[in-house]
């Protein structure tokens, strides 16, 4: 293999780690703010492609901006959601066990609801620039990758910019560290909540759309990316962003490498054995790591 | 008397923030220990750490002449300490008697604790005598008032039978009779042999019961002595109330 | 004691006895179906029904007992399928490769359950997602066992569908006597504790570590049990069968629907569910799984009983008519 080809893959891997990341991050947003695990948001990232492909097949909606409309439906179908589960979805310092199992059966629901709608054959979202590549001497860029990679990245910026620099982000990121001392600041913690579910729901829609840019996807599809994404948050560390990013990059490395190692049936197997490893070794996640080491030093 | 709990610079970091500052002190084999200090203090913290719920980041705590830093809750269970939380903690799905079997039936069961002391149901419904709620015996520890939940932890951690009792607040929000009654109990308990360290802030419940104080404040050892030097003693005087007002 | 009491107390007495009574009436009931004759379909339903429950029962210790729920038994059952299978081919009696079976799944769980169960958090539940398809995805590649084609058994005998049967019946009873031997435990006390509050148990002398590593072998070792007699009967076996994620669905379903963290409750899920599905998939093929996460979804919210809660209030309220006056249980 030449430079070259390491370096295409290296792109490859990067590229993908931005998308891995949009997905994650919706359920990072989540399990940070409500201790919720959404297994829901399987159903979201399916739902969110379908979306796109619809705009896109009926209403000749060009599908980037299908996926920057699923942000605000997708944020009002998670408010939706939440207010109509919201028995069920108590704002706990745990996950419990009725959320997990609620969201399950949310999961079943909107996998099925797409079997019936769109039956089982799969879909894709075909442009002019699907196939389309940059060159530059050896090294090839698929278009559409660096679209959605780009495109990822903006969102994710985006959210920052919203955790930091305005009241909603600050009573989220309250939420996160403490959810009595928000009571008696002031931060209306089911409002606050709810609308982070909605947040969260948001990105997964928008994300689920991203992918249908560069998969062909049916209604189990979000499947892979649920374990995907939580892969990334452990090995990230299960409530930091930044860590978000960097669990993204390892993901994708590995799995984008990996081709050269292992037959390529045996990929699916590989967020699962990362999962495991991750545990075994670095529970709290690379960012744990980092900020233990920051500590002793 | 020796010294049946050594604490040795017990510190805990929460992310650069101390919790506890280098705490060390000693509590002898059959005494009522008090631990006082403003909330904030540390004081739960300390207990986690003796109990083993958390790992202290630095320091050594030995108990009977065995090192336990960072040894697990449930093995010091074993070993024979147990505690009671500040927010009480019933097992929500079982009845006040199932609550006490879990702390008889996994609890300290080696040597002469135990030995002798009949059939578990016999043994349960000693303990909830001992305790005053043997009449709440088959209710679910979820309809409980708050004074009988006390209770309840109390008993779950008595059934444990437990050589060194941490208590965390045990008398907050009970009534002056309710109070009375629970001191009574501890110092029932003393006498049986068990060695107590309790948190409280009520100062009649500190002088009428405690032979040694320990006060902390801001994760850091104040003073410790006899109750009432530590009634006089003007640091702990500051710490609670403040500065007297320059005259 | 007062007159309601007393009433409380003779219906605790007969609600006793009918508890363990009329369960017990109808397992035998079953053991004397295939005598009705009812045909060689109805003793098969029968068969596979029981199956589900061994495998809902045995979910039922890890998920409700314990309050560890997992979405990847599939995992077990495939395992254990494939270790009969391979027995039963290389000449191993039928009945010596199910306990084989059984502690392969077992050994397994160990596996999956030690990185997880150690660490505060969802980690086991998530992990278990992933591992059904992981070893579903290894299987497939795997050649000696057939890889995506599936495995095939032979075997000498005939097939006798009444043996299938009892053995079906045999290890649903199997997994309800030990179901119960763990309720009614110290074990199962431990389990409870850590249902309800681990770090307050762990805090009570409870090694929730431990405890359960050994409440998911226990559940994986008799859901290895079901995959293997499921494999001897069906003589065919392949990864997307026994390793589908649908199958873990299905075996948790069983037991939220009939009632989580009781001993009943999963048979009555694995039987409802079992004698439905059949129905339900020839009706409504699209609908079912739909309608499965409805119910779910309603059963959390409105029921976290199942259906066991729903017969409890139904009993309070037959009760309180009793004695006569509306008073607050």
């Amino acid at each position: 293999m030449t430079f070259a080809d390491y370096l295409n893959l290296v792109i490859s891997a990067v590229l993908l780690a931005g998308t891995y990341a949009a997905v994650a991050v919706g359920m990072t947003i989540i399990y940070g703010v409500m201790k919720i695990v959404n297994l829901a948001h399987a159903g979201f990232l399916m739902l969110g492609a379908y979306f796109v492909y619809e705009v896109h097949e009926r209403a000749g909606l060009h599908p980037l901006l299908g996926v920057a409309l699923a942000f605000p439906a997708f944020y009002f179908l998670g408010i939706l959601v939440h207010w109509a589960l919201g028995r069920g979805i108590p704002v706990s310092d745990e996950p419990t066990l009725p959320s997990l199992l609620l969201m399950f059966g949310l999961w079943l629901v909107l996998q099925n609801l797409g079997y019936l709608v769109w039956g089982t054959s799969d879909r894709s979202i075909l442009t002019p620039m699907t196939f389309a590549t940059l060159r530059y001497g050896e090294i090839t860029i698929p278009k559409i990758g660096l679209v959605v990679f780009i495109c990822a990245v903006l969102s994710l910026a985006a959210l920052e910019f919203v955790l930091h620099k305005t009241w909603f982000g600050r009573a989220v990121r309250a939420l996160i560290q403490n959810r009595y001392a928000c009571r008696i600041v002031g931060v209306h913690v089911q409002r606050t909540a709810r609308m982070t579910f909605g947040l969260g729901i948001a990105f997964a829609g928008a994300a689920g759309g991203l992918l249908a840019l560069l998969y062909p996807f049916s209604p189990d599809f979000g499947r892979p990316f649920l374990l995907r994404s939580f892969v990334i948050i452990v090995l990230g560390g299960l409530e930091s962003f930044s860590g978000v990013f960097l669990g993204a990059l390892i993901l994708a490395l590995v799995e984008t490498f990996s081709i050269l190692a292992i037959p390529s049936s045996y990929q699916p197997a590989i967020s699962f054995s990362l999962l495991v490893v991750a545990l075994v070794v670095l529970p709290g996640g690379v960012a744990g790591v980092i900020a233990r080491k920051r500590r002793l030093a | 008397m020796a010294a049946i709990l050594t604490l040795e610079g017990v510190s805990k970091y929460f992310a650069g923030l101390a919790a506890l500052d280098g705490v060390s002190f000693e509590v002898r084999e059959g005494e009522i220990v008090g631990l006082i200090g403003p909330n904030g203090a540390g004081k739960t913290t300390l207990f986690s750490i003796i109990a083993g719920s958390q790992a202290p980041t630095s320091g050594k705590i030995t108990f009977q002449g065995r090192d336990i830093t960072g040894v697990k809750s449930f093995r010091a269970v074993h070993a024979g300490i147990a505690r009671t939380h500040q927010i009480t903690k019933p097992f929500r799905s079982m009845t006040v008697r199932e609550n006490v079997e879990v702390g008889l039936r996994f609890g300290r069961q080696s040597g002469a604790h135990s030995a002798g002391r009949g059939p578990i149901q016999n043994q349960v419904r000693e303990i909830l005598a001992l305790v005053g709620i043997e009449r709440l015996a088959d209710m679910s520890s979820v309809t409980l008032p708050v004074g009988d939940l006390k209770r309840l932890e109390l008993a779950r951690t008595l059934a444990a039978r437990p050589s060194l009792l941490l208590l965390d607040e045990v008398c907050a929000g009970l009534t002056e009779s309710e109070m009375a009654s629970i001191l009574d109990l501890l110092r029932d308990i003393q006498k049986r042999g068990t060695t107590i360290i309790y948190v409280e802030h009520n100062l009649r419940a500190i002088l009428s019961t405690c032979q040694h104080v320990v006060v902390l404040n801001f994760g850091k050892k104040l003073a410790e002595g006899p109750p009432q030097e530590m009634q006089n003693n003007p640091a702990v005087i500051e710490a609670y109330i403040g500065k007297k007002a320059e005259a | 004691m007062t007159p309601g009491t007393q009433f409380a107390a003779a219906g605790g007495v007969v609600a006793r006895v009918l508890r363990f009574a009329v369960p017990l009436i109808l397992l035998s009931a079953l053991g004397f179906v295939p005598l009705a004759d009812l045909g060689a379909n109805a003793t098969k339903v029968l068969f596979l029904t029981c199956l589900s429950i061994g495998a809902s029962v045995a979910w039922n210790i890890l998920g409700g007992f314990t309050g560890q729920p997992s979405f990847g038994f599939a995992v077990f059952y495939g395992l254990g399928a494939y270790t009969s299978a391979l027995c039963i081919n290389g000449g191993v009696n039928p009945y010596l490769s199910y306990p084989l079976a059984a502690g392969i799944a077992a050994l397994a769980s160990l596996l999956i359950g030690l990185p997880t169960f150690r660490l505060r958090g969802p980690y086991f539940a998530i992990a278990t997602i992933g591992v059904s398809e992981a070893v579903r995805v290894v299987m497939t590649n795997l050649a000696f066992t057939g890889g995506a084609s599936g495995y095939r058994i032979t075997e000498q005998v005939p097939f006798r569908q009444l043996e299938h049967y009892y053995t079906g019946l045999a290890l649903a009873a199997l997994a309800v006597v030990i179901s119960m031997l763990v309720r009614y435990s110290r074990f199962g006390l431990g389990l409870r504790a850590i249902r309800d509050d681990q770090e307050a148990a762990a805090d009570s002398g409870v090694n929730p570590y431990v405890s359960k590593l050994a409440a998911h072998a226990v559940a994986a070792a008799l859901t290895g049990a079901t995959g293997g007699v499921y494999a001897r009967y069906a003589a065919f076996i392949s990864p997307d069968g026994v390793f589908a994620f649908q199958r873990s669905v299905a075996i948790l379903l069983m037991p939220i629907i009939g009632g989580v963290n009781t001993i009943w409750g999963p048979v009555l899920g694995g039987g409802v569910y079992g004698v439905i599905e059949e129905e339900l998939t020839a009706r409504f093929p699209e609908f079912h799984l739909l309608l499965y996460g409805a119910l779910v979804i309603l059963i959390i919210l409105f029921e976290p009983g199942g259906l066991m809660g729903l017969l409890g209030r139904m009993r309070r309220l037959v009760l309180r008519l009793r004695v006569g006056s509306w008073q607050p249980s």
